[in-house]
């Protein structure tokens, strides 16, 4: 127990008995997130009510030099809400109100715990919602969409959680209470709501979110269809972009997910389909039903082994049910494995899905694939055995050696997932000395004494402390000086 | 160190060639300016940045200069950085729908270069061709197109910039989604060259619609264009401008007289256009006006508008929702002040005002009395463009939450503490 009595007696008269987790069992429910490689257990667990509390515990913590870790529901992907170094945890599930809805300004205010699907719910029937759709919606905070910055599979229209976040009320590293940003547009200042959103709880902790509503569209198509190969509905998706129009979600599950979900759900793709392609069209009825109808003749043209267009919000459904079920359906074809992230440019996509074959071939490995397919973001899943320990080490080589080609091609470690205990490391493959040396300092601005989610995010890396000096431009020698 | 100004200027030459620079420089806002530097490349800018930061000298970035009378004027100016010649188009990936520029592209070079590939970077601030890619990201410039669009800071992917001591540095990505590490383009997007140079810009396109219509249509008062406006924005409609215009500014795009106007766009397949329109025009209709369907220029008279009209400019932010009250606020704060032109982003709640001439003490008192106005709303009023005078005579930024300020003063401390770019032009003193 690494908590001094005087913290703990402090944060019991902050958060109370009931908003205090001590015990060794309780603690254990906290230790990782669903990234369950990385694990570490916090001292103490509290669950605040309000945002004076949500300060007393940073201010508490601040002046016993605690490490403070945050957590919404704990779904998120790169061991982010857990605690490698110990210290306190601060979990917003009870901070879970929607505080204002405010259709005429197309926004809502709402507390970091609320579910992202249950503001949509909140919303839907006067004819809006949040966009920011993770697979995790029906579980994950917004708290923690905003932290990891997160995406989804309609984000290639609507864009990431940033673009719908208008303000941030936010307890910094240094402990004050800040308003960021807000219902009104464009205030005088730097955007430090963009730049706080992604942070991951290493500038401080979220207590309540401005957020952008969306309309609901008037009318959404979606169109399925199956390929021989990857590469080919790879090229139908080139086509269908360059065409002139971004469908709302893009979608590609390779021949080891089909026959997976097949086996399970009896999502009924077809046998022998090497690619699924799901393309969902939304918005003007008139553009969608133009648009649905030539994306299914781009795939036709492409080869397409069948295209199927919904008709019905229940075929709609059931086009999407074997994509909804991908993650749970890799269960079938492996006991365990290693999800990644990582992003390359669209038009890179048939030649990364030619790399990943190789690379599952030289470390003998099956990869799994479902992913976002219009915005060039992977979700490889590198299946392996779990009891054998030789299979994750090459599980883990080929996951790095994924990265390194992705970022070869121009690509990022991640696109919606974040950073976390697990991407921090690869950073430097993607950014130079200076630029991680950059964001630290950042970092610093608000959070001086590195208590907030410390290990998170940046690297260990000399870039990312004190005393690093980037290199300078050299300037001609003269007479001058 | 006791350098002299000759010497110094020397060395300015030994990084960018005597061609590269000019002495003395045009004042900025009526500070004089030691010396106008033109770099060829990045590594050229950095260097100048560099020397200037070891000699402390000021440095004032400048793009195409479109946007020089935003802000306070300088403390000081040493250096005028003219990027204009980092004028590359360095990468554009049509598949991947992403460009990456020279900070000192123009905007209409690099819409020509795209427009060749149906694509399009859908910005467009007040004279958008002229200014320069760099410039509309430091100022955050914005134009109609953002009501479908967004800004810059939905646009911007990944971006070099080059620190206060010279570090080239790198954030962001080059594809469309990424979020490793921290979201550094939006910490730049709007810092008007305070924090660091922009360099290079790696920006997200759009595919140009293959039709776009647009109608005006004018009405017998504010309430009703706001109404019919507040109707688009709560349906299902996807109009890609929605602008208000007041009677002065429907004269001063040679529209037809009323008390109002509202034109909106619609950028679709042409199906999806007609279809748009007509719910449009059964709208107007219900409050007996009739529409106007405006030639493909209409946009471009409107833009000159806005680049031209007044001798202030200010941008005035409140809810959305308020916007008829604020409007109304707004002729009571002006009181008698006359030669006035407004138009509003109606969706963003977003009102320009372009006064003309009128004594900068008259003009200071209108912008004191909105902000009162617009405070309760949280809201702000920005002085875009207008007189030195004006601007040292009242805060052209307005005021920002002490907390909140407090970190943007922490941000300059940390990445700019000798002042060496723009200082005292942004917020707060920044």
């Amino acid at each position: 127990m690494g908590l001094s009595a005087e913290v703990v007696a402090e944060l019991r008269r902050i958060v109370g008995v009931d908003g205090l987790v001590l015990t060794a069992e309780g603690r254990m429910v906290y230790e990782c997130d669903m990234h369950t490689f990385y694990k570490g257990a916090p001292d103490a667990v509290v669950l605040p009510v309000r945002t004076d509390q949500v300060q007393g515990i940073v201010r508490a913590c601040r002046a016993a030099r605690v490490p403070i870790v945050p957590r919404g529901s704990g779904t998120g992907l790169i061991g982010g809400a857990m605690a490698p170094q110990g210290g306190v945890m601060v979990s917003m599930n009870r901070m879970n109100a929607i505080l204002e809805i405010d259709p005429p300004n197309r926004c809502a205010i709402v507390q970091p715990g609320l579910i992202n699907l249950w503001l949509s719910n909140a919303v839907r029937e006067r004819g809006w919602f949040f966009a920011p759709d993770p697979s995790s919606q029906m579980v994950s905070s917004i708290g923690g969409n905003v932290s990891t910055n997160a995406g989804g599979p309609h984000c290639l229209k609507y864009g990431i959680t940033t673009n719908h976040v208008l303000g941030l009320e936010m307890v910094t590293g240094n402990g004050e209470v800040v308003q960021l940003g807000g219902k009104t547009a464009d205030r005088p200042g730097y955007d430090l709501t963009g730049v706080a959103v992604g942070s991951e709880g290493t500038f401080g902790l979220v207590t309540a979110v401005t957020v952008r509503l969306t309309h609901l569209p008037e009318a959404v198509k979606t169109v399925l269809a199956a390929f021989r190969s990857v590469v080919e509905a790879s090229e139908t998706v080139s086509a269908i972009i360059a065409s002139g129009m971004i469908p709302a979600a893009l979608e590609m599950l390779d021949e080891a997910i089909i026959s997976a979900i097949n086996a399970g759900t009896g999502a009924g793709y077809p046998e022998g389909a090497g690619a699924v392609l799901l393309i969902e069209l939304d918005g003007p009825r008139a553009e969608v039903e133009t648009q649905g109808e030539r994306a299914a003749a781009l795939c036709r043209a492409h080869g397409a082994l069948s295209v199927s267009v919904a008709r019905t919000e229940a075929e709609r459904a059931l086009l999407w049910k074997g994509r909804k079920e991908a993650a749970g359906a890799v269960g079938r074809l492996t006991s365990a494995y290693l999800l990644q992230d990582a992003v390359v440019p669209r038009s890179k996509l048939p030649q990364i899905m030619r790399e990943m074959v190789a690379i599952g071939e030289r470390y003998r490995l099956r990869i799994a694939n479902v992913f976002h397919a219009g915005d060039g973001n992977l979700h490889p899943m590198i299946c392996y055995d779990d009891r054998r320990p030789d299979e994750l080490e090459r599980a883990k080589e080929a996951n790095e050696e994924l990265l390194r080609a992705c970022i070869a091609l121009g690509g990022s470690v991640t696109g919606e997932h974040g950073n976390g205990l697990d991407k921090g490391k690869n950073l430097p493959l993607q950014y130079a000395e200076a630029d991680l040396n950059f964001m630290y300092r950042l970092r610093r601005v608000f959070d001086p004494d590195h208590l907030m989610n410390p290990g998170k995010l940046l690297p260990t890396h000399p870039a990312c402390g004190e005393g690093f000096r980037p290199q300078r431009p050299v300037l001609p020698a003269g007479t001058w000086v | 160190m006791s350098v002299t100004t000759r010497a110094l200027g020397g060395a300015l030459a030994a990084i960018v060639g005597a061609d590269g620079v000019a002495e003395p420089a045009t004042a900025v806002d009526g500070r004089p300016a030691r010396w106008l530097v033109r770099p060829r490349t990045l590594d050229e800018a950095a260097g100048i940045v560099a020397l200037a930061h070891d000699e402390a000298l000021a440095v004032v970035p400048r793009g195409a200069g479109t946007a020089q009378a935003l802000g306070s004027p300088p403390e000081r100016v040493d250096v005028v950085l003219d990027l204009g010649g980092l004028d590359a188009i360095l990468e554009h990936n049509p598949e991947d729908m992403t460009a990456t520029v020279q900070a000192g592209v123009t905007a209409g070079a690099l819409a020509a270069r795209l427009a060749a590939h149906r694509q399009t970077l859908p910005l467009d601030p007040p004279g958008w061709a002229s200014r320069t890619v760099g410039g509309i990201a430091a100022t955050a410039a914005s134009g109609p197109l953002r009501v479908r669009y967004g800004t810059m800071r939905d646009l911007l992917l990944g971006v070099r910039f080059i620190q206060a001591d010279g570090v080239v540095t790198w954030g962001g990505a080059k594809v469309v989604k990424s979020v490793s590490g921290y979201d550094i383009p939006k910490l730049l997007v709007g810092s008007l060259g305070t924090l660091a140079v922009l360099g290079e810009l790696t920006l997200r396109l759009h595919p140009l619609p293959e039709v776009e219509a647009t109608s005006f249509v004018p009405l017998a008062s504010v309430e009703t264009a706001l109404d019919l406006a507040a109707s688009i924005v709560d349906s299902t409609l996807q109009p890609s401008r929605l602008e208000l215009l007041d009677a002065a500014a429907l004269a001063a795009t040679r529209l037809p007289a009323a008390t109002a106007g509202l034109v909106v766009s619609f950028g679709s397949v042409e199906p999806a256009v007609r279809a748009q329109q007509a719910v449009i025009a059964v709208a107007a209709g219900r409050r007996s006006a009739r529409v106007e369907t405006m030639g493909p220029g209409f946009w471009t008279i409107y833009d000159r508008m806005l680049a031209r009209t007044g001798v202030t400019a200010l941008r005035v932010s409140t809810a959305a929702a308020r916007l008829t009250a604020t409007l109304g606020q707004v002729r009571a704060a002006l009181g008698g002040v006359r030669d006035v032109v407004v138009t509003a982003c109606v969706p963003l709640g977003l009102l320009r005002v372009a006064v003309g001439a009128a004594e900068p003490a008259v003009v200071a008192g209108v912008v004191e009395r909105l902000r009162e106005v617009v405070a309760a709303e949280d809201g702000s009023v920005v002085i875009e463009r207008g007189p030195a005078e004006l601007r040292t005579r009242v805060d052209p930024w307005g005021p920002v939450p002490p907390p909140a300020l407090t970190l943007m003063r922490g941000l300059k401390q940390e990445f700019d503490p000798q002042r060496t770019l723009n200082p005292g032009r942004f917020v707060g003193g920044i």
